[in-house]
């Protein structure tokens, strides 16, 4: 009898999971439907789950513990006023006004450097306290004098001192002005780029990163943002936003780090949309195949893979072999082997990002091509000789050096793999010792404790310039406390003169030609090497509707409001 | 009993103490606690001052008997990732891990039991033969492969082939959003990572008890049982299985303790934000102030299973006292 008894409840319990499972879901929608275009209407309604590669570390977008591109995809440009969103027109990245202003901002150049917003009058957080200037004078006094700030560039001047002040005629019009003698061009990203506007009326007073890290119950944008920790971000609509409202009831972002588990919970259907990295087995799954999926693949990202040479160690403090290493690799198929199968075969020959081609010579480096006679012919015309190892060497000193990278990057790894037999060939001796990104980022480089680094350099927003890459005012030295971004040890007062111009001429077409003239320098001296464009991947189902397009520095939901489910 | 559990524990007091410092030395030559500081503009003028608020600038012995002394008032110290108390950090990850440890060890009990006891008594059997060399695929069997391939064939695959609305069983998480509580969402969501858990348990604990058993079934009390003529159920179910199962309850003590290692690769293919997550993302991260309590936390936690298996084994035969 007992026996019978459990084997019913068993049967009963295992009839009850499948037909859980064949019933109808919280996630309405149907397979098989097309994927929407922006002419047609997006029906209202549904949850759509997503699933996340990441988790923030924290909610305040301002402080140390921010720069998680996840955590600005899922929740700061969804809750928190910009004043200029980068946004998809025509397949290319625009800046434009957010929705916060009435309009272009006023900008003038003289007698110093002035730009006044115009606050939307409906523009108001989600308690119904309207969005002032006092907003933009906390935002602005909260990037100038805090600690721990993310980054406060173009708020202060170099040594860490206000450059600006806000002042409000009215409460709808912020006006700021730049000090005496003083300007910034890429002034189209404050109070944006993974800053934004913050409620004044709410933090006034009090400890922002203590109030804001956990997650915050406000918002400024068309939605919520509720974050269960280790779980899932939960996007609800804010019923006090003035512009177009959401069509999907709820988005969850369900965190998933394993890339193989990430696309079968996509195959599966319990997440409807992902958004991986350009990682091998992201490509191994893509082959594989994705019945019933729409995707995406954007090599014009913001995103550059690079080898960077230190030119302040033997070999790589002589240009003729920085040059002959470059034409002892062969790039293209470097990026046809890690992402031919996302038709994507072209080599980067920029150091700046596709984004930036107004601003940059998108063909400075097409002519480093894989070329032995040109290595031979430049290692012999600098005084080297092979020796019976088939390595050049000088003077004693063989032609050695280590590769260093991040450890655990399949991608990374499969690139020197690929570098180390092409340069033996070419009679360059490469060792490769990968390391922590701590270790990488945080000591070797700074310190020059290095010889040649393979790591991908991006941007976060339209801002041009390589001044902080390659400045000689940017070589880390003790004079400057081993600050200092340009970990290449580059130095050229050329290049210099050209790059100084890019950030702070405030005549745009200056920049772009002297964006231009400076990206030839660079590839002439050989300063780096790109390699690869970072795609980005970008894989949703059939029911999702709506006009889907991967944004290079806005991520692929940046305009999740205007998504749906089909009915 | 009571005199024993305390005797016990003191003197694990010894052992904690040198794990502690074995602990906190290896992660201070491992991880730079000052790494985050280093890439800021300003880094010259923070990194000492962060090396003095951190304590860095003391011998590391001073350092040490610092936090040790902290962490036993409960102080784990704060995340250099989060900026949150890692006591909480803990308290947050602690519960999903255990729920996964609960029901991976029940079922690897249970089904091992089983498993073990039918073989030995049908030994030779094709039953037998069968749960072998399935325990021997389970031993060689990696655990991510093993919890890719029931996802694949458990989760993804039905949902294809029969085209289902929804999937079986779920693979992300222990709750679909808004769901809390025990409930079918919940055991649907739980099945799988358990059962992986379960899995590599299950064999080799099987074949541990099969061999336990068969001692205990060739032995001379039992074939007096036998032939006394006491029914063949209670020969092996009272008799039997009570005896096999102390040396039983020492590996599986031993396993367990060594499960809360084992769970980061099943927490990380199932997404479940529990101590094996959290100690990946600590690694990856850096965040030396989390690991030390890590790793500390696993070492409270070997030492109190070990001494539960202690205790179960007065249970199991009263025979054994605590003298």
């Amino acid at each position: 009898m007992g026996r019978r008894v459990f084997g019913a409840l068993a049967l009963l319990t295992a009839l009850s999971v499948v037909g859980a499972a064949c019933g109808s879901s919280s996630k309405p929608g149907a397979a098989g439907t097309t994927t929407n275009t922006s002419a047609q209407a997006v029906p209202n309604g549904g949850t759509l789950v997503i699933g996340a590669e990441e988790e923030p570390d924290c909610f305040d977008w301002l402080g140390g513990c921010s720069g998680s591109s996840w955590g600005t995809w899922m929740a700061q440009i969804e809750t928190v006023p910009y004043a200029f969103r980068d946004v998809m027109k025509d397949g290319q990245v625009v800046e434009e006004p957010g929705a916060v202003l009435t309009g272009m901002p006023t900008f003038t150049a003289t007698p110093v450097e002035t730009i006044t917003y115009h606050i939307t009058p409906a523009a108001v957080w989600s308690d119904g306290v309207p969005i002032t200037c006092t907003d933009f004078q906390y935002t602005a006094i909260q990037q100038q004098t805090s600690k721990d700030i993310y980054d406060p560039t173009g708020y202060v001047d170099s040594d860490g001192k206000a450059d600006l002040t806000v002042t409000c005629p009215d409460p709808k019009t912020a006006v700021v002005k730049y000090k005496a003698g003083d300007s910034f061009a890429g002034w189209h990203q404050l109070f944006a780029s993974a800053v934004g506007i913050l409620p004044a009326h709410l933090l006034q007073g009090k400890d922002r990163d203590k109030t804001l890290k956990d997650g915050y119950t406000w918002s400024g944008g068309p939605w919520f943002a509720k974050w269960n920790k280790g779980d899932d971000i939960v996007l609800t609509p804010n019923p006090k936003y003035w512009g177009a409202k959401p069509h999907l009831d709820k988005v969850v972002f369900k965190f998933e780090s394993d890339t193989a588990a990430e696309f079968q919970a996509f195959k599966s259907g319990q997440v409807d949309a992902i958004y991986p990295q350009p990682q091998l087995d992201v490509v191994s799954e893509i082959k594989a195949g994705l019945t019933g999926a729409h995707s995406q693949y954007n090599a014009k990202t913001g995103t550059i893979e690079a080898l960077w040479p230190n030119d302040q160690r033997f070999p790589f403090d002589s240009k003729a072999v920085r040059q002959a290493f470059a034409y002892a690799i062969d790039r293209a198929a470097i990026v046809q082997k890690l992402f031919g199968a996302l038709d994507v075969t072209a080599p980067a020959n920029s150091l700046n990002p596709y984004i930036l081609q107004d601003y940059s010579d998108q063909n400075s480096f097409a002519g480093y091509h894989y070329d032995l006679a040109k290595v031979t012919s430049l290692m012999t015309g600098a005084g080297w000789a092979k020796g019976p190892d088939g390595i050049w060497a000088k003077n004693g000193k063989r032609a050695a050096f280590t590769i260093v990278s991040t450890s655990g990057d399949k991608r990374r790894e499969l690139t020197e793999e690929i570098m180390q037999p092409e340069l033996k060939a070419a009679g360059f001796d490469m060792a490769i010792k990968n390391t922590t990104a701590d270790n990488l980022f945080g000591q070797l480089l700074p310190a020059g404790n290095y010889d040649l680094g393979l790591y991908a350099e991006g941007v976060t927003g339209l801002i041009p310039g390589l001044c902080s890459t390659f400045c000689t005012k940017s070589i880390p030295t003790k004079a400057n406390g081993s600050t200092g971004n340009n970990t290449s040890f580059y130095s050229n007062p050329a290049a210099d003169k050209l790059l100084i111009q890019v950030d702070n001429n405030l005549d745009d077409s200056v920049r772009r030609t002297d964006a231009k003239q400076a990206d030839d320098i660079l590839a002439s001296d050989m300063a780096a090497l790109p390699l690869d464009p970072l795609p980005d991947i970008a894989i949703w189902s059939d029911k999702v509707v709506g006009p889907i397009q991967d944004n290079p520095i806005e991520g692929m939901f940046w305009n999740i409001d205007q998504w749906g489910l089909a009915k | 009993m009571l005199k024993y559990l305390i005797r016990r524990l003191l003197a694990s007091v010894p052992v904690l103490v040198i794990a502690s410092l074995i602990t906190f030395w290896l992660v201070r030559i491992s991880v730079d606690p000052l790494a985050k500081f280093r890439r800021l503009r300003d880094s010259a003028q923070v990194i000492p001052k962060q090396r003095h608020l951190l304590g860095l600038d003391r011998p590391i012995i001073v350092q040490w008997w610092k936090w040790v002394t902290h962490f036993a008032r409960g102080d784990m110290g704060i995340s250099t990732r989060t900026q949150d108390p890692v006591s909480s950090m803990i308290a947050r990850a602690l519960w999903p891990t255990l729920q996964l440890l609960f029901w991976g060890t029940i079922f690897s009990v249970a089904v091992a039991i089983v498993l073990g006891v039918y073989s030995a008594v049908k030994q030779y059997s094709i039953g037998d033969y069968a749960f072998t060399g399935l325990s021997y695929l389970g031993i060689a069997m990696p655990d991510f492969w093993l919890g890719l391939l029931a996802i694949g064939l458990l989760v993804t695959g039905p949902k294809v082939w029969f085209h289902l609305n929804n999937p079986i069983f779920y693979s992300i998480g222990l709750h679909n959003e808004g769901v809390k509580g025990f409930n079918l969402d919940y055991i649907r969501h739980i099945v799988l990572p358990a059962f992986v858990l379960t899995a590599s348990s299950v064999a080799s604990w099987s074949r541990f008890e099969r061999a336990s058993m068969l001692e205990v079934l060739n032995s001379d009390y039992v074939r007096t049982a036998r032939a006394k003529g006491v029914p063949r159920r209670q020969v092996i179910f009272k008799h039997a299985l009570r005896n096999a199962l102390i040396p039983f309850t020492t590996v599986t003590a031993l396993d367990t303790a060594g499960l809360i290692a084992g769970v980061i690769i099943i927490e990380q293919i199932f997404s479940i934000s529990g101590m094996g997550q959290a100690f990946l993302v600590a690694l990856q991260t850096g965040d030396a102030q989390f690991l030390l309590a890590w790793f500390f936390f696993s070492a409270v936690a070997v030492i109190f299973v070990n001494l539960l298996a202690d205790v179960l084994y007065v249970v199991l035969d009263p025979r054994i006292r605590f003298s």
